[in-house]
């Protein structure tokens, strides 16, 4: 079965293996969701993924929106109006869409919203490893935390009932380790979607104007107040409960608890476990009760203390003797994700446990002896990426003299060699902000970087503001005609809708002019010639100038030929004609052009044929394989 | 029911890691059990290491299998398997491909591809019953380099350590694989299964 007759089966009981971001996808399902929004971001892209494959049919309204603000809005809009809604986003972009989403807690919703914010610890996929849970707290959101695809799926339907009782969205909160578990999960039947809905003007509550504000803020701490009642009977807060016969217990939640429940089946000892699935707010007497008949009390967590410094006041506040252990003990660390391994470790620490493994000193003899001969393999730029002959042509128009601020996607991968080309990055956009305030104080040229997909979502006022304030320097736009790195999902300019419709297009360079740029130019980064000196001419003006680079993301293109039954004629290095400089490794450095000892030699299985190496040799040593 | 059963897979992003890590996870769910995979997506998968993590058993929660606890280690890459040697102890079972994929850092002269022999040698260190063998130049004798994953789990599966029927990989193969990759692939499959009783004999003792 595939997954899109999976997601959309109407079997209740069926057990299938599921993503936990499907999990998620299937839970907006079987809650009814009108209306789904995103900004696809790694670990959370593929609940949107799923959705688009079976939305249409199903009745489900579902966009891939501009960036998570737009989505946020358009989703508590519908849930405002009454419709069931969904907006998922991984964790940074809940920092582009915390200014709705602040001020959406204090005019609350009607019918049942989701907040989907996956986060990332260990910074598999991102720019940093905040602790989204603080979000909760912040806004005074509910907050749910799955342990595991099944809940994730489950949280989504408990989220809906408790959204609609206390007129507030709620925050499920996963990391890459639950929205990347893939587990077996139970399906339940099915609810279809309702998408009509009405709104009842009540300006009172829904134009937070200054005087309605300071009572809508009141109106948010009763809900909270409210809200504490049902985190006390949540069914995702439980006690596993040991044999009895141990004063000891761990208070935990998300992939934390799973690292727990590992670490005492190999340590094979009796504790009690809390396992919190509703986190914020706190099931307090739940956690007091616990508190109450243990000795020595650990709090297991990913990044932040964010459990344990709640528990520790309750602790204080209620006089209670018990010894909490934790991140302020160093007992666990406040970065990276958690392992099995780790956790062992702490708690072993944590009761004075002496724990002799099978393997003592694996990682010893792996940290001495292995890693050294380890040749590092980061993520690359795949064989054919447009990207790599951007980069390389603006390197070869500046001499590699300039500074080049950088964005998000895959040609942030141009900061490693040999491309060098990646100088700054915050997040989404900055490469156009950090180019302003570089250019006011800087007497190098200026060439920043930016995705297709990245432009439309922040990049659009960093350009106003550099023609408006007069800033100069080159903006590189990187068209691949898609959302190349989270799985190619559609954006403004590829004028597909995520329900897979026809619309407009919006061209890059078009808003580029509007936004009143007066120096504007389209290539084909193929074409090196042309792209080289389209960067030189943009150097020489005066003004902010945009390149638009536009040529279709090499994976996606070959799987279209592919598909169309298009043979892929692979390029060949001349070997007579090799004269070994080596410029296509170490300049150009496609992953398809190895070094065999005499010359250059291309991977046939690799090479999806572009051509762009044959312009980069300066000997005319490569061409069509005949 | 099984208690525990872990399979590290190991390699290059696109070479098949993930689709092998689907196909045992669903051959685990069609047996009715518990089943936790650890994958990576996003940034990690374009072209670099991609390790995902195979836990079976009602023991099992977490999808990070813990150091030294991987009963049978897949690697469809020499030195991703050494990378990933932390997972393995001596009781592990290693079925290595031979064929390099060499990193672009190692093309720029930035850093050394280790031998044959040295990856060997450092991964003895960890568990003795390894299965080093070209799997590439094997698939291509199937048909394609595409079915080096389902080659490899034939191979693996003929030692007869994993606790799954033979059906219901199989069945697994059909369901994951798009349809008109299937037959090819559950010929790789029965492939591994016969080139690796060979194997077994020869290398583990």
């Amino acid at each position: 079965m595939s997954l899109e007759e999976i997601i959309s089966l109407d079997a209740p009981g069926t057990r299938v293996l599921l993503l936990g971001n499907e999990a998620i996808a299937r839970g907006a399902i079987e809650g009814g969701i009108g209306v789904f929004t995103t900004y696809p971001g790694t670990p959370a892209s593929e609940i949107a993924d799923t959705l688009a494959l079976v939305a249409k049919r199903i009745g489900m309204y579902m966009e891939y929106s501009t960036n998570e603000k737009v989505a946020m809005e358009v989703a508590g809009a519908a849930a405002i109006a009454g419709v069931r809604a969904m907006t998922a986003m991984k964790h940074v972009g809940l920092n582009v869409a915390a200014d709705p989403f602040m001020t959406l807690a204090y005019v609350g919703v009607n019918a049942g919203m989701i907040v989907v914010s996956a986060d990332d610890p260990s910074c598999w996929s991102s720019q940093n490893e905040q602790d989204n849970r603080y979000y909760a707290l912040l806004s005074g959101v509910p907050m749910l935390e799955p342990a595991n695809p099944q809940e994730a799926k489950d949280m989504v339907l408990y989220g809906l009932r408790i959204s609609e009782e206390l007129k507030l969205p709620v925050l499920l909160r996963t990391t890459t380790r639950i929205s990347h578990m893939r587990a077996d999960v139970t399906l339940g039947p099915i609810q279809r979607p309702s998408l009509k809905g009405s709104f009842e003007k009540d300006p009172q509550r829904y134009v937070p104007v200054p005087a309605h504000a300071r009572r809508l803020h009141i109106a948010l701490l009763e809900k909270m107040e409210k809200a504490k009642e049902i985190s006390e009977k949540c069914e995702f807060n439980a006690i596993i409960e040991g044999e009895g016969t141990s004063e000891y217990g761990v208070i935990t939640s998300g992939a934390a608890f799973n690292c727990v429940m590992d670490a005492l089946h190999m340590l094979n000892i009796d504790v009690d476990v809390l396992k919190l699935g509703m986190t914020n707010p706190l099931p307090e007497q739940i956690v007091i009760d616990f508190l109450k008949r243990c000795e020595k009390v650990i709090v297991v967590e990913e990044l932040e203390p964010y459990l344990e410094l709640q528990v520790k006041m309750l602790a204080y506040e209620h006089g209670l003797n018990v010894k909490i252990l934790g991140k302020r003990e160093g007992l666990l660390p406040r970065f990276h994700e958690l392992s099995p391994d780790v956790v062992l470790n702490a708690i072993c620490n944590a009761f004075g446990i002496k724990h002799h493994s099978g393997n003592s000193n694996t990682m010893e003899v792996y940290e001495k002896e292995v890693k050294e001969i380890l040749p590092p393999r980061p993520p690359i730029l795949c064989p054919g990426c447009p990207h790599r002959a951007i980069f390389y042509a603006v390197k070869e128009a500046t001499k590699g003299k300039a500074v080049y601020p950088t964005d998000i996607g895959c040609y942030t991968l141009v900061l490693n060699p040999p491309l060098k080309t990646a100088d700054i990055l915050f997040c989404m956009g900055s490469s156009i902000g950090t180019s302003c305030g570089l250019s006011k104080v800087l007497d190098s040229a200026i060439v920043a970087g930016i995705g297709d997909s990245t432009f439309f979502h922040a990049g659009i006022p960093g350009l106003i503001n550099a023609v408006y304030n007069k800033h100069k320097f080159v903006l590189v736009i990187a068209d691949n005609e898609t959302t190349a790195m989270t799985g190619h999902q559609p954006h403004p300019g590829t004028g597909i809708t995520g329900l897979g419709e026809k619309s407009t297009a919006v061209a890059a360079e078009d808003v580029a002019k509007g936004c009143g740029v007066k120096f504007v130019k389209v290539v084909d980064p193929y074409n090196l010639e042309e792209t080289i000196r389209a960067i030189k001419e943009a150097l020489e003006a005066d003004e902010v100038a945009v390149i638009v680079a536009r040529r279709k993301c090499a994976l996606l293109a070959t799987r279209e030929r592919f598909e169309k039954g298009e043979k892929i004629i692979p390029y060949k290095v001349d070997p007579e004609a090799c004269k070994g400089c080596k410029i296509c490794i170490t300049r150009f450095g496609c992953p398809a052009i190895v070094w065999n000892g005499k010359h250059a030699q291309i991977v046939e299985e690799l090479c999806i044929g572009c051509g762009v190496c044959a312009q980069v040799c300066p000997h005319n040593a490569i061409g069509e394989a005949k | 029911m099984i208690e525990e059963f872990n399979i590290m897979i190991v390699g290059v992003g696109g070479t098949g890691v993930l689709t092998l890590s689907r196909i045992l996870g669903h051959a685990a769910v069609l047996e009715g059990e518990k089943v936790r995979v650890g994958e990576i997506h996003g940034m990690a998968q374009r072209g670099g290491s991609v390790f995902c993590e195979v836990r079976i058993g009602n023991k099992v929660y977490s999808p990070i299998i813990p150091q030294g606890r991987a009963d049978i280690l897949i690697s469809l890459e020499p030195v991703e398997a050494l990378r990933a040697a932390y997972k393995v102890s001596s009781k592990s079972i290693v079925l290595m491909n031979t064929h390099p994929i060499i990193p672009p850092v190692v093309s720029l002269g930035l850093a050394r591809y280790p031998s044959l022999e040295e990856i060997l040698e450092k991964m003895r260190k960890f568990s003795s019953k390894i299965i080093a063998r070209d799997f590439t130049e094997l698939a291509k004798e199937v048909g394609t380099v595409r079915v080096l994953n389902t080659l490899m789990l034939g191979v693996v599966y003929s030692i007869g350590k994993i606790p799954l029927r033979k059906e219901s990989i199989e069945r697994a193969i059909e369901d994951v694989i798009p349809p008109r990759f299937v037959s090819i692939n559950i010929e790789a499959f029965r492939r591994g299964i016969a080139e690796g009783q060979g194997l077994v004999k020869e290398q583990i003792s």
